[in-house]
C-alpha cells in the first residue's frame, strides 16, 4: 500500500537507501538513545539554541523514520510505536533536501561525540546521494557535479585553459629563476611525484601552484603534473554520489599509472585528501598501486631532510591554524601540519578547541556551492568567528582550499580583518634560495618593461577606496586605467574605450555587475572583452556562472591583495586563449 | 575514443545532452558556451523549450564542429528511460541526416550526471547507431567521444558483443 502511494522519485529514493545500507549505517540508524550528548557539538545548534530541528539526533531521525518504515520489521508492523514514517511526495523529498544539504556540513563533529558510535554524517551523505540520484539537489550541487562528471573537474576548467595556465606559470618561473629548467613538467613519464591539485588553484589562486612549483624546483624534485585526471577533489564526497566518487578517483589513479609515477602528491585540500587517499579506493573498488601523500608531508620531509632550507622569520605575522574537518576528524591528519607550521612561522597560536575537535569552517560538505543556504551557514559560523577572534592572530593558516573560501567568507561577514593562507604559501615564502640558483637582483625596472604596459583596463566598483586601490596597483605596473563607479558608466566605457580587461564588482546600486557582465557578453562588439569579477560575496559566483553566456576569464574575492590581483590580471591578459574567447 | 568532445577535429556535428529548457548550463554546456560563443545560446532561445526525445540543431559558431545537435534525453531515473534514450538517439541521427552531416560525435549520452547506467547507455546508443547507419544516406561515421577508460571499457565490451 505504502509503496503505491509514493511518487516515482520517492520510490527510487527509498529503493536506493535500501541498496546503500551498510552494517555501519544500520548501527547508526538503530543505535541512537537520544541522550543529547551530540547536540552542542554541532555549530548549527550553537547558533540556533532554541531551534530543536538543528539537533543532530533530530536531523538523523528524519532519515531514521524512513528506514524504520521500510526496512525495519517493527516499523513495518507498528509504525506509530517506533515513529516510523514513509516519504511519499516530491514535496517530502524537497523538505529532506533542505535538511541534509542545508542544515549539516557533514563535518562529523557530532559523530565524534556520540558515545553510541552513531555516525550521522554518513547517514546524511547517504540520504544526499539518494536525492541526487533522482535529480533533487541544490542548483549549485548540480552545476558542480555536472562539471566534474563531464569536464573532469569541479570548476569546469577546460583542458586548454588548464594547460595554458600551467604554461604561463612556467614562463613566470623560468623568468624568475633565469633557468630554462625551472618549468612545470607536464605528463613526464616515470617521475617520482605526480602532483594533483584543486581546480580552484587554476581558476582563482594560481599562486598556490607556482609556490608549489618553486618548492619542487628548489628541492630538485623529479616531478610532473598530469594533463588529465589532475583534479584531486571529488564532489562525490559531498553530493553522496558514490558513482561520481568512483569515476573521479579512478581518473586520477589511471593517469598516475599511465605516467608510471611513483607517488601521487595531493595539494592542500581536506576533502580531496579524504576522497583520493582514503575513500577513492573503496568507491572505485580497486587497489591503488602507488603511494598517495599530502603535500604537507612532502614539504615537511624536504625541510627535515635538508632538500630545502627555510627561514621562519620571513613569515612575520602571528598565525593560528584551522583544521579541515576532512583532514583532522576523518583522516586523523593534524599533527603533521602543525609540525610543518612550527618550522615556518615564529609565532603560532592554537585556537580552541583544535585538532579533531575543531569546529567546521562552515563551508564544508559543499556548502559553499549552495547559495540558497548562505544566511543560515553564516549564522552558524558565529562559533568559528569567536574561535578565530580569541586567538588574536592576524592570519589564519589552513591546509584546505575549501576552508580558505569558507574562512574568508566568515572573516568578511564578521568583519574580523584577518588573512587566510596555506602552508604552501608560507613554505615558499620562508624558503631560502640557494646561491647556485640565479635569481633576478632587484634593480629598478625601466618603464617599458612594466608588465602591464600597453594594456587598457577598466576598473568598476562603487566604493571609491577600492577603485583608488585597484587603479594605483595596476597603473604602477604600466596599465592605462579607466574607472567607472556604476554599471551604466561601465557599459558605456566598455563600448567606447574597448578595454583589454574589465574588473567588475558585482554588487553595485542600480545596474549590478551581473547585468553588466551579461550585457558585455551579449553585445557582439565587446563580447570578447576579458572580465575579472571582484566581489566580497562569493555566493554570487553561482549567479555569474549560471548565466547563459561565456563565463568570466577570472574571479577574485575581496579583500584583494596586491600580489593576487597582479598575478590574476597578468594571467588573464597574457594567456593566448583565455577560455577560448580570443 | 577518449577525449574532449569540443576539442576533436574534423567533425560535422557534435551532440549535446540538453535540458528541456535548452539552457546550456554546466559541464559540456560550459565548453560549448565558452568555445562556441554566446550566439549558440541565442539561437537556442528561438526554440524556447523542448520535450524529452526532441533534438534541435544549431550552428557550432566558433566551435570546431559546424553543428551542435541538442538532444533532450531522459534524466534521473525517469520512467521508460531506456526507450526514451533510444528515441532521442534516433532523432539525433535523423537530424544529422537532415543537415547532411557525414561525421558526428556523441558523448556517453545520459551517463554520469543524469544517471543512465553506463551499460544501458552503451547498449542503447550503439544499438541505435547500428540500426540507423544501415539505412543512412549521408551519415558515414559516428564517433563516441568518452571521458575516461571506465566509459571506454564498457563501450568496447559492448562493441565486441555486437560484432560477436
Ligand atoms: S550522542 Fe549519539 S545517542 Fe546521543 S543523541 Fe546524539 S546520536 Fe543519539
Ligand atoms: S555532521 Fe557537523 S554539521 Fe552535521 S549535524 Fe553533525 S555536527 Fe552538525
Amino acid at each position: 500500500m505504502a509503496q503505491n502511494a509514493r511518487s516515482r522519485k520517492a520510490d527510487k529514493v527509498v529503493e536506493r537507501m535500501g541498496r546503500k545500507l551498510t552494517r555501519q549505517m544500520v548501527g547508526s540508524l538503530v543505535g541512537c538513545v537520544h541522550c543529547g550528548m551530540c547536540t552542542d557539538s554541532c555549530h548549527y545548534v550553537l547558533a540556533n539554541p532554541d531551534d530543536p530541528t538543528y539537533a543532530p539526533a533530530h536531523k538523523a531521525d528524519q532519515i531514521r523514520k524512513i528506514f524504520k518504515r521500510n526496512f525495519d520489521w517493527t516499523g513495518r508492523i507498528f509504525p506509530w510505536w517506533v515513529h516510523a514514517e514513509d516519504i511519499r511526495t516530491d514535496a517530502d523529498l524537497e523538505k529532506l533536501k533542505d535538511i541534509v544539504f542545508g542544515k549539516c556540513t557533514n563535518c562529523r563533529r557530532c559523530s565524534l561525540n556520540c558515545p553510541m558510535g552513531v555516525d550521522f554524517a554518513t547517514l546524511n551523505r547517504m540520504a544526499r546521494g539518494a536525492l541526487v540520484s533522482v535529480g533533487i539537489m541544490p542548483e549549485g550541487v548540480a552545476i558542480v557535479s555536472k562539471d566534474q562528471w563531464e569536464v573532469g573537474n569541479q570548476m569546469g576548467v577546460l583542458p586548454q585553459d588548464y594547460l595554458e595556465t600551467l604554461e604561463w606559470l612556467s614562463d613566470e618561473l623560468e623568468n624568475e629563476f633565469k633557468d630554462p629548467a625551472a618549468r612545470i613538467p607536464i605528463d613526464k613519464m616515470d617521475a617520482e611525484i605526480v602532483y594533483a591539485i584543486n581546480p580552484r588553484e587554476v581558476k582563482y589562486d594560481p599562486r598556490t601552484i607556482s609556490d608549489a612549483a618553486r618548492i619542487f624546483y628548489i628541492a630538485g624534485e623529479n616531478w610532473t603534473m598530469p594533463s588529465e585526471g589532475w583534479d584531486m577533489t571529488n564532489f562525490g564526497l559531498f553530493s553522496g554520489d558514490d558513482e561520481l566518487g568512483a569515476a573521479v578517483a579512478q581518473r586520477v589513479y589511471d593517469r598516475v599509472i599511465k605516467l608510471r609515477g611513483k607517488k601521487l602528491v595531493l595539494s592542500e585540500c581536506g576533502h580531496g585528501y579524504r576522497s583520493t587517499r582514503c575513500e577513492g579506493p573503496n568507491w572505485s573498488g580497486k587497489a591503488v598501486p602507488f603511494v598517495i601523500e599530502s603535500s604537507v608531508l612532502t614539504m615537511l620531509r624536504y625541510i627535515k631532510e635538508g632538500w630545502i632550507r627555510v627561514d621562519k622569520t620571513k613569515n612575520k605575522e602571528v598565525v593560528t591554524f584551522h583544521d579541515s574537518c576532512n583532514n583532522a576528524r576523518s583522516c586523523g591528519f593534524y599533527e603533521e601540519p602543525r609540525e610543518l607550521l612550527n618550522l615556518l612561522v615564529p609565532d603560532f597560536r592554537e585556537m580552541y578547541p583544535n585538532c579533531a575537535e575543531n569546529f567546521c569552517c562552515t563551508g564544508g560538505g559543499g556548502a559553499m556551492s549552495m547559495s540558497e543556504y548562505t544566511p543560515q551557514r553564516l549564522k552558524s559560523a558565529k562559533i568559528k568567528a569567536d574561535q578565530l577572534t580569541a586567538t588574536e592572530a592576524k592570519t589564519v593558516v589552513t591546509s584546505c582550499h575549501n576552508c580558505v573560501d569558507g574562512l574568508s567568507d566568515v572573516i568578511r561577514h564578521y568583519k574580523l580583518g584577518m588573512k587566510v593562507t596555506q602552508l604552501v604559501n608560507l613554505a615558499a615564502n620562508a624558503m631560502m634560495i640557494p646561491e647556485k640558483v640565479v635569481v633576478p637582483v632587484e634593480v629598478p625596472i625601466p618603464a617599458v618593461a612594466l608588465p602591464l604596459a600597453g594594456f587598457k583596463i577598466l576598473v568598476v566598483d562603487d566604493e571609491p577606496d577600492i577603485l583608488t586601490f585597484l587603479a594605483a596597483v595596476l597603473e604602477d605596473q604600466g596599465a592605462t586605467v579607466i574607472q567607472a563607479v556604476d554599471g551604466e558608466q561601465a557599459l558605456a566605457l566598455t563600448v567606447r574605450e574597448k578595454p583589454d580587461l574589465v574588473t567588475l564588482d558585482l554588487s553595485m546600486p542600480g545596474r549590478n555587475g551581473g547585468y553588466v557582465f551579461e550585457e558585455i557578453r551579449n553585445n557582439p562588439e565587446i563580447t570578447s572583452t576579458r572580465v575579472c569579477i571582484i566581489t566580497g560575496k562569493p555566493e554570487l559566483r553561482r549567479l555569474i556562472y549560471e548565466r547563459p553566456v561565456a563565463p568570466p576569464e577570472g574571479y577574485l574575492d575581496k579583500p584583494v591583495n596586491e600580489d593576487t590581483l597582479l598575478t590574476s590580471v597578468r594571467m588573464i591578459l597574457e594567456l593566448k586563449h583565455p577560455h577560448g574567447n580570443a | 575514443m577518449v577525449g574532449f568532445i569540443t576539442d576533436i577535429e574534423n567533425m560535422d556535428g557534435i551532440a549535446y545532452y540538453a535540458r528541456p529548457d535548452l539552457t546550456l548550463g554546466a559541464g559540456f554546456g560550459t565548453a560549448i558556451s565558452t568555445q562556441g560563443g554566446p550566439k549558440v545560446q541565442e539561437a537556442l532561445k528561438k526554440f524556447g523549450s523542448a520535450n524529452v526525445t526532441d533534438v534541435v540543431a544549431t550552428s557550432g559558431e566558433n566551435l570546431k564542429a559546424r553543428y551542435i545537435l541538442h538532444a533532450v534525453g531522459p534524466r534521473f531515473q525517469e520512467e521508460d528511460s531506456e526507450e526514451k534514450l533510444r528515441k532521442t538517439m534516433l532523432n539525433a541521427l535523423r537530424k544529422a541526416e537532415e543537415y547532411k552531416l557525414r561525421r558526428i560525435a556523441f558523448p556517453a549520452m545520459g551517463a554520469g550526471f543524469y544517471g543512465i547506467p553506463l551499460e544501458v547507455c552503451a547498449r542503447v546508443t550503439m544499438g541505435a547507431v547500428r540500426e540507423f547507419l544501415e539505412k543512412a544516406a549521408e551519415l558515414e561515421e559516428v564517433v563516441f567521444c568518452l571521458r575516461d577508460s571506465r566509459e571506454l571499457n564498457v563501450f568496447q565490451e559492448h562493441l565486441q558483443k555486437m560484432r560477436g
